[in-house]
């Protein structure tokens, strides 16, 4: 069925702000925002698939990032994410409105924000209608109610739905247990879809995503130097939404990695970073505050020095797909996917993911303070508060909890966040 | 609402329910009893009973503050973790011999982790429990349940045999068949027991000896079966929601004079509604075919929706109700998204509905008053 138009209005307006925003980024020469352009560009074009396909009535699937993406790839299958629009800067404009719409719709003020716009604009018949959905039940319980809502919702109660069903602990059981509900998902797929998978091409596919793997390592270790070349505004987001999102298992995606890889060397070589002098070292334990972004963490840089050198999105310790053979690629998907996408890896299990990651990257990354944002959503996390301050307080690192929401700047305004930032930088005597 | 009921069973019922430690389960740690915490509702109890352990199910009632829990939590965990984590950490649960989880929620989870690090209780595990209800997950939790029974066995230095497991679901299956003929008295046009010694009766099924509550439960049917219910009500209401254990927030509601007549909570019929299969050739294959595919299920099983609003409504059409009221902890999740669902679903049907936030610890009741006598007003009573 063709998309109405309504589905796509809101769609072609975000396609449109990343044009303008590349146009901007186009007239800056620097290699950075040439980078960035670049990481724009491939955002448009898949902008551009999805309305493409929602127009021409040809397939196209809603996935996610750890929902097997390398398989979308080599089916040649059209996706998108319908948690995504919150997390990009293009739905700022009308941000807070949409909040406000969704709280009127009644979701309530304690539901993880980007799961309530979610639910709003498939309710309000903001998304464009994909033929299939493939729907997430893990990290989090408001992603599993998220989903549960949009396959009750009268609009969309003819669109099939799978869900990958997730083991709570990090063994050889669950991979094995996991590697089949993928093999369930393809099945799923290929009856919603028509579109078949080719074992060889997604051979292809793994081979050219663990290259981008072994790039992103590559970059992330480039990180540990002092300075940190880059700080909050290029890192862990773009290698993350290259490698998991945007250019799963394609070449082009490698050739970016390759250049950032260059790009860091240089800067590496040169001691040069986002500030002209790097005061405090911080690990910033979630995502970034999307919905806010500019009004705080350049902030954090300007005011006090403090970079940002490792985030949850950007330390993933990813392990390559055996490519040999057919059980093994789908071993290694179930490993990669389940333990080891960011988020997943730390919320879907038990806590020791938190201590874990916090005492690798404090220690490799020469961490001053690690930040726990506390996002309203992220209930697991902060649930395990109490344990991630306990291991800061063994490896001697101060530790902050801010308590904030990502999208909503109302939650905890600006000012607050940085009047805590600044308390605490004073406290503990950084910067 | 004032009690139609002059047994001394539903006394000792209110009394369990009322306290942690009770005098039942005093007694049988006195006989050298051995008693097990289980976090939710998705616990094979059947498995600690075969074990000649006594099941039993964590609240955090007579809990008044979470300070020390506080500091292991955040203010955006529900206030049911806080407390009874809090009461954990105070050593009011000193008296378990171990605790159970699954996988829950996004809150209860974490007690888990923290439990572990900061409480001594000699025996700790969290079964993983799937979130989809179709046959792979049977098997998988088939298998958890299969771990979890071995793991047991070494901790106990005995051997859980078919035999023992069988009686164990046998036992399990007559309190679930007993609480069912107790919600089938509700169906009258005169129900013979309000909703909230409804609650208690099902609370204390989850902290006593089933032997004791069984017995108790029969001389309650028998005396009640034949006595006179309640007739002064201005509707007949269902509540659903989640860990609800607390009797006195019933009351408030039917002292308006809204008669609970059925409910879909963790402590009410989910718990019952469905019996294990005994004719099953494998004890665990049931089991986890009773857990995982065929009790009425909670909203965090993806998939099950629309079973779950089928349980809803049968259950308005078969009690005769005029009026839904959910109740959700503050923070929960998964009770968001029900009552958002719940709520559509019934609109669709014209079916009154009202949406209530609470805390764990009863607090409130003036505004849960005001928001009662308007839900009856709008019903027209």
């Amino acid at each position: 069925m063709v998309a109405n138009e309504k589905e796509l209005e809101r769609y072609r307006q975000e396609r449109d702000w990343f044009k303008y925003l590349c146009s901007l980024l186009e007239q800056d020469p620097s290699e950075l925002s040439q980078l960035s352009s670049e990481v724009t560009k491939v955002t448009i074009e898949r902008y551009e698939e999805i309305i493409r396909c929602a127009e021409e009535d040809k397939p196209f699937i809603m996935g996610y990032f750890c929902a097997v993406p390398e398989i979308y790839e080599a089916m040649g299958l059209p996706w998108y994410m319908i948690m995504a629009s919150p997390f990009l800067a293009a739905s700022a404009p009308y941000l807070l409105d949409d909040i406000d719409a969704a709280v009127a719709m009644g979701l309530g003020t304690d539901w993880c924000t980007a799961c309530r716009l979610t639910l709003y604009y498939i309710e309000a018949g903001l998304t464009p209608k994909p033929n299939a959905l493939i729907g997430l039940i893990h990290p989090c319980d408001a992603g599993n109610m998220l989903h549960q809502a949009v396959a009750r919702n009268q609009n969309w109660r003819d669109v099939p739905v799978f869900a990958l069903d997730p083991p709570y602990f990090e063994d050889q059981r669950g991979i094995d247990y996991y590697a089949k509900e993928i093999k369930r998902m393809i099945a799923f797929i290929e009856e919603h879809t028509g579109h078949k998978l080719d074992i060889d091409r997604l051979r292809e596919v793994c081979q050219e995503s663990n290259k981008q793997y072994e790039l992103w390592l590559e970059y992330a270790q480039l990180r540990r130097a002092v300075p940190c070349p880059h700080g909050w505004a290029m890192g862990g987001g773009q290698c993350f939404g290259v490698c998991q999102v945007m250019a799963v298992g394609k070449p082009s995606g490698t050739a970016w990695m390759r250049k950032l890889v260059d790009h860091t060397e240089k800067m590496v070589k040169e001691k040069k970073g986002p500030v002209p002098k790097e005061k405090i070292r911080y690990f910033w334990f979630d995502l970034l505050p999307f919905g806010w972004i500019f009004e705080f963490l350049p902030w954090l840089e300007e005011e006090w020095g403090a970079v940002l050198v490792m985030d949850m999105f950007g330390y993933t310790p990813y392990t390559p797909i055996d490519t040999k053979n057919e059980d093994t690629m789908f071993k290694g998907l179930a490993k990669r996917n389940l333990y080891e996408s960011p988020m997943i890896r730390q919320a879907r299990g038990i806590a020791d993911y938190f201590t874990t990651d916090i005492r690798r990257v404090v220690e490799d990354y020469k961490i001053d303070c690690v930040i726990w944002p506390g996002h309203m959503g992220h209930k697991d996390g902060s649930a395990s508060t109490g344990i991630m301050r306990e291991t800061c307080r063994d490896l001697g690192v101060p530790y902050i909890h801010i308590g904030l929401d990502l999208f909503d700047k109302r939650y905890t305004t600006p000012e607050q966040c940085k009047d805590k930032m600044s308390q605490f930088f004073a406290t503990m005597g950084l910067g | 609402m004032e009690t139609k009921i002059k047994s001394k069973a539903l006394q000792e019922f209110q009394e369990v329910t009322k306290t942690l430690v009770n005098p039942a389960i005093q007694d049988w740690r006195d006989q050298g009893g051995k008693v097990v915490g289980c976090y939710c509702s998705y616990v094979p109890e059947e498995v600690i009973t075969a074990a000649g352990f006594l099941p039993f199910r964590i609240r955090a009632t007579g809990s008044t503050e979470t300070e020390l829990a506080d500091a292991c939590l955040s203010s955006i965990n529900c206030s049911f973790s806080r407390h009874s984590l809090d009461l954990g950490l105070r050593g009011e649960y000193a008296f378990l011999e171990g605790v159970l989880w699954v996988n829950s929620c996004d809150h209860v989870r974490r007690i888990y982790d923290h439990w572990k690090r900061k409480i001594d209780t000699p025996y700790l595990r969290l079964l993983s429990l799937p979130k989809k209800t179709t046959e792979p997950q049977v098997e998988w939790y088939r298998q958890e349940i299969a771990m979890f029974k071995e793991s047991l066995e070494s901790h106990v230095g005995m051997q859980i045999t078919e035999e023992r497991l069988w009686e164990a679901i046998k036992l399990h299956n007559e309190t679930r068949r007993l609480q069912r003929q107790l919600y089938e008295l509700r169906k009258r046009e005169k129900p013979p027991i309000t909703g909230a010694e409804t609650l208690s009766v099902m609370v204390a099924g989850t902290a006593m000896p089933k032997e004791r509550y069984n017995q108790l439960l029969r001389e309650l049917l028998d005396e009640i079966s034949q006595s006179d219910g309640h007739a002064d009500y201005r509707a007949r209401l269902m509540i659903v929601g989640g860990i609800l254990d607390d009797p006195a927030y019933i009351e408030v509601i039917e002292d308006q004079g809204g008669l609970v007549v059925t409910d879909s909570l963790c402590f009410g019929s989910r718990l019952m509604w469905k019996d294990i299969d005994e004719g099953a050739g494998d004890s665990l294959t049931a089991l986890a075919r009773y857990y995982i595919a065929e009790r009425p299920h909670c909203p965090r099983m993806f998939g099950d929706q629309p079973r779950r609003s089928a349980f809803i409504l049968d259950m308005i059409r078969d009690f005769k109700v005029d009026g839904v009221i959910s109740e959700r902890l503050v923070f929960c999740d998964n009770w968001t998204g029900e009552q958002f669902m719940m709520g559509e679903d019934l609109k669709e049907k014209g079916i009154p509905f009202l949406k209530l936030d609470r805390e764990y610890v009863m607090a409130g009741a003036g505004q849960l008053r005001t928001r009662v006598q308007a839900f009856l007003e709008t019903l027209g009573r």
